[in-house]
């Protein structure tokens, strides 16, 4: 089977304190058709933070990545954070669709050494790829082990659904590309309604109070609803549901123990890869449980 | 049967049902009542609910006064989702048999069925001053011009009819009902992006007080529910930008997003176990010492942070030196980006959307709540 080549973002968090989101959207990406062309000379893409405080730096910061994804010869940059999604897709829309504004971008870009950018490479995030078409079929094949009826709350996050203009990708109210991948694998999908909600983290170093009343919806809800495990596409909502879990437990006597997983550890798991890929252990809460039930 | 909107010449009728949300506040009395409607062809929920108020239940309490998306009273949601009743037609969903839950707004208390208490909503937009200060009292004998060119960097934010939508699922406003919250910071950014406006320094400084910008959680339901295109999101974020483009910048979510500009000029990648420091102060960080500790222990952040440095990060920074040359400080780094992003109302781009799966029946909303 012929790879398809895709420039690879991996954005801060899986370079750091989500390494097991590298690794295993690493292992992943050939079983699902994907060649991951990793980009080095890139950087943050300024996580709604830079856009909120430079925001003519963020457009040319997100430029650059999406020069060097079309410097590899590449046509599709994929993500695997919905924050990085967002702010390269806004970016992307504003350089292709405003001719004048690319032009002084991609002069900028070259003045300082950086390839121009033609606005010929569109920005696709890992559940995209593998919720239809080529790589859902043959994510269906890659998850031979199954997940023997794990019962998995998806969670969606906010900047892969909203605004849907920018990412379009589904209905931002009614999304299925989750569930639908959940199923795949041979597990069933829990529904509660705080699926497609926030789960605070861009205000959880400034704003915890506030960030753990948003947070507690979806753990308290999944739970509720019998979930075993969570699963997210985003790195920063795995952050904060992963470990400010202990906070809640700390702000609210709430002891949830609700393990959370990435997209890719969750397809992982049912595709058959290895501990030292999927790096369970670096969880804050324990994933034990899910992986007993498992029998992994 | 009769109905009093006739269907014009030539068009057809369509059977449809819903489920309202019946709340009466005084008396604490709550039920999700169906109806079943036969409505002419080009209907909207607020001709559906007219023709319910006129012939099945007159004491069905809703608020409407213009009909045509401009008076912004009849605000309510539909599956869980805040619309105008008049903006929203019916066709669709008849055909497709759903039958959609209509249901007060969310963040607002509400009085009876689908009337919230709007007072909380006016007190927030008050508070941001939204009248114009020139800074003058006298009026010059010499008109002022205002170009379209300053104009058009609060021409979304002039969309606003003040309808709520925006507020109705704003996560953070769940969580602190006290932030301003999207509607009122959307007015904010319209008088201080307003050529006009001489008290741009005290608007930015009130409207950076503790529930104030800094609250923004980015969900984005402001932006994917506004039925007139203002994107309070984005005003919200011009605010930000603005803010720390005059300097006030002592708000921990102002430090924390200039971190993140500290980090990409200097590594290229967030510098994220200084995050919290540089955001809280160290002494706030030492008290979170226990919490460190165990995300130290998982590997989430290491006891000594060598700096992950991306390859070709000279050219980040000399980037930021350059951009800070041409000087589209502040709200103008965003505004310029609107001319194309205007564009996506009128084309078919954003996504792909091939083999989509039937839509699932809506997440139901949440009771209604006094």
């Amino acid at each position: 089977m012929a790879l398809r080549r895709v420039a690879y973002y991996k954005g801060c968090l899986a370079s750091l304190s989500a390494k097991e989101l590298d690794s295993s959207t690493q292992a992943l990406a050939p079983q699902v058709g994907l060649e991951l062309v990793e980009l080095q000379a890139v950087t943050c893409c300024g996580a709604g933070d830079i856009h909120e405080a430079e925001p003519d730096y963020y457009l040319h910061l997100n430029a650059r990545i999406l020069a060097y994804a079309e410097a590899a010869g590449c046509d599709t940059l994929l993500t695997i954070c919905n924050v990085c999604t967002l702010n390269l897709r806004q970016a992307n829309w504003q350089l292709k669709n405003d001719d004048a504004l690319r032009q002084r971008v991609s002069d900028n870009l070259e003045h300082v050494g950086v390839p121009p950018y033609s606005g010929n490479v569109e920005v696709r995030h890992l559940l995209w790829e593998i919720a239809e078409g080529e790589g859902y079929e043959l994510l269906k094949a890659a998850a031979h082990k199954g997940l023997k009826g794990l019962k998995v709350a998806p969670f969606y996050g906010c900047q892969i659904l909203r605004p849907s203009k920018l990412l379009g990708f589904e209905d931002p109210d009614r999304p299925w590309s989750l569930e639908r991948i959940i199923e795949a694998c041979g597990g069933e999908a829990i529904d509660y309604p705080a699926k497609i909600k926030c789960c605070g983290f861009p205000i959880i170093a400034a704003r915890e109070e506030t960030a753990l009343g948003e947070l507690i919806q979806p753990i308290e809800q999944a739970k509720e609803a019998g979930a075993d495990a969570l699963v997210t596409p985003c790195p920063l909502c795995h952050l904060s549901l992963d470990a400010w879990q202990s906070k809640l437990k700390a702000a609210t006597g709430k002891d949830f123990q609700m393990p959370i997983l990435h997209l890719s550890q969750l397809v992982g798991v049912a595709a058959g890869l290895e501990e030292s890929e999927l790096k369970f252990k670096r969880h804050v809460v324990p994933v034990t449980p899910v992986l007993e039930k498992l029998e992994v | 049967m009769s109905t009093n909107i006739a269907p014009a010449p030539g068009s057809s009728t369509i059977e449809l049902a819903l489920k309202i949300w019946r709340y009466d506040a005084e008396t604490g009395e709550k039920e999700l009542k169906r109806y079943e409607v036969e409505a002419p062809d080009w209907v909207t929920l607020l001709d559906v609910l007219d023709i319910i108020k006129d012939q099945q239940d007159g004491t069905l309490a809703y608020r409407k006064s213009c009909r045509m998306m401009i008076c912004g009273s009849c605000g309510m949601r539909m599956d869980g989702a805040a619309v105008l009743a008049c903006k929203t037609r019916m066709y669709d969903i008849a055909k497709s048999g759903h039958e959609p839950v209509i249901s007060p707004m969310g963040n607002l208390p509400v009085l009876k069925d689908l009337v919230v208490n709007m007072d909380p909503f006016w007190g927030k937009i008050r508070s941001v001053k939204p009248w114009l200060d020139p800074g003058y009292d006298e009026v010059a004998e010499k008109e002022r011009i205002v170009s379209q060119q300053q104009m058009n960097v609060i021409h979304k934010e002039a969309l606003c009819i003040m309808c709520g939508c925006c507020v109705s699922e704003c996560n953070s406003m769940e969580s602190d009902p006290e932030f301003l919250g999207p509607a009122a910071l959307a007015k904010g950014m319209r008088f201080v992006g307003d050529a006009r406006d001489h008290d741009d320094v005290q608007r930015l400084n009130k409207y950076n007080e503790e529930h104030g910008i800094w609250d923004c959680t980015r969900c984005y339901f402001c932006n994917e529910r506004c039925p007139k295109g203002v994107d309070p999101r984005d005003a919200i974020a011009k605010l930000g930008a603005e803010s720390i483009k005059q300097g006030i910048d002592h708000d921990m979510g102002a430090k924390h997003a200039k971190w993140f500009v500290r980090s990409a000029m200097t590594t290229g990648w967030l510098r994220e176990e200084e995050l919290i420091p540089k955001t809280q102060g160290y002494i706030s960080a030492i008290r979170q010492a226990k919490f460190a500790l165990g995300l130290i222990k998982h590997g989430k952040v290491r006891p000594v942070p060598v700096p992950h440095v991306a390859e070709r990060v000279g050219e980040a920074r000399a980037l930021y030196n350059l951009v800070k040359e041409q000087g589209r400080d502040g709200a103008l780094g965003i505004v310029q980006g609107e001319h194309a992003l205007g564009r996506i109302e009128f084309t078919e781009e954003a996504g792909a959307r091939e083999n989509a799966p039937e839509i699932q029946p809506g997440v139901e909303p949440p009771p209604a709540e006094g």
